[in-house]
């Protein structure tokens, strides 16, 4: 009983600093407007602010989503996986960019439908590409990249930085993570982002997954295929 | 010159513009305790701003590296962090300040540089003085 309570608010910290660094960084921000020396360096605070904010909401309407799980509220349907992919990519490429990295997304599937729902799947994608931008070194190339699998839609995504830990790596290879763990001690770190997808994919039933590289990570969700017609 | 240490570009970007006001100062930018050590084996920073939740080795790891030198353990280092960290005594591995992100300001930033900046030159100026 003891241990589950310890384990329950140590997850609520993990979360609640992975919560708490958007906002430090918002204030920040904010307080830094009134040094921007021109128009242009004040216009780019704004964006960032902006941005930032965006990126809390982002994690705060996770949390949401996850406490309505239990309630059914997220029908299962066909849904594009290249539409999800696309939008998503739309979505953080210029954040890649400014943060002089790069994502690519490649398709290596007849753009079939996955079960899956497609909300849900928007916040696992974008989890897996936000875990990608703040892993990934230096003006590398994250490939997000979507395959078939026999009757089902795998969507991957590849970043080169430091290893996924062990300890982390086990969990999600036993299962999914089952509460926010700090990937490594890092603000902002995407450990929130990993259990988010775990939850998701789970209600899913997809396979969450990860492959340990010497120079990064692979991370990957195996969705069932769906046996409705495209006509994309 | 000034080092920060911080993986946070955004943040980092924000440490600089507050650390330039203070007067003129060069300053690097590193987002990880790996880059930031390659560094300091060309050139010895004046002070250093240091984040400690970092990807790879932490910013605890670097001050246990910096300690273990001569010319490193004298570098001033400023703590940068959103741990508290308030009472955690660190002033025997060179801290001379700890800053809660949540809390500080970039003017307490700059006037922490440009104490510092005046320090250094009423150093410099007394060190000439004695010779």
């Amino acid at each position: 009983m003891q241990s589950e309570v310890k384990r329950d608010v140590d997850g609520i910290l993990v979360a609640a600093h992975d919560l708490k660094a958007p906002l430090c960084l918002v204030r920040q921000l904010a307080l830094s407007l009134d040094l921007a020396e021109d128009t242009a360096a004040r216009a780019r605070i704004q964006s960032q602010i902006v941005t930032t904010s965006e990126r809390a909401l982002k994690q705060i309407g996770d949390f949401t989503k996850l406490a309505r799980l239990e309630d059914g509220l997220f029908p299962l349907e066909p849904v594009s996986v290249r539409g999800v992919c696309d939008e998503v990519y739309r979505n953080l490429e210029p954040l890649f960019r400014y943060d002089h990295r790069q994502i690519i997304l490649k398709y290596h599937n007849r753009s079939r439908l996955a079960v899956a729902n497609r909300e849900l799947l928007g916040s696992v994608v974008h989890n897996l590409c936000t875990n990608a931008l703040h892993y990934s070194n230096a003006e590398t190339v994250s490939r997000l990249e979507i395959s078939d699998r026999g009757n089902q839609i795998r969507i991957g995504i590849r970043d080169y930085g430091p290893s996924l830990p062990t300890k982390v790596w086990r969990k999600i290879s036993r299962g999914g993570i089952d509460q926010p763990t700090a990937v490594a001690m890092r603000s902002g770190s995407s450990g929130l982002g990993l259990y988010f997808v775990s939850q998701f994919a789970r209600y899913m039933h997809c396979d969450f997954g990860a492959t340990r590289h010497h120079d990064g990570t692979s991370f990957f969700i195996d969705l069932p295929a769906s046996r409705q017609a495209t006509l994309f | 010159m000034i080092f920060i240490i911080e993986d946070d570009p955004v943040m980092a970007e924000c440490m600089a513009l507050a650390t330039r006001r203070a007067g003129k100062v060069e300053i690097r930018i590193f987002s990880d305790v790996i880059s930031a050590v390659q560094a300091l084996d060309r050139q010895l920073p004046k002070l250093i701003f240091l984040d400690i939740l970092l990807s790879g080795p932490d910013g605890f790891t670097l001050l246990n590296e910096l300690s273990s030198y001569d010319d490193t353990s004298k570098i001033p280092i400023v703590i940068v962090s959103s741990l508290a960290l308030a009472d955690v005594k660190l002033s025997h591995y060179g801290v001379v300040k700890i800053l809660d992100k949540a809390t500080m300001t970039p003017t307490q930033v700059t006037d922490l540089v440009r104490d510092f900046l005046d320090n250094a030159r009423l150093s410099i100026s007394g060190g000439s003085t004695d010779a």
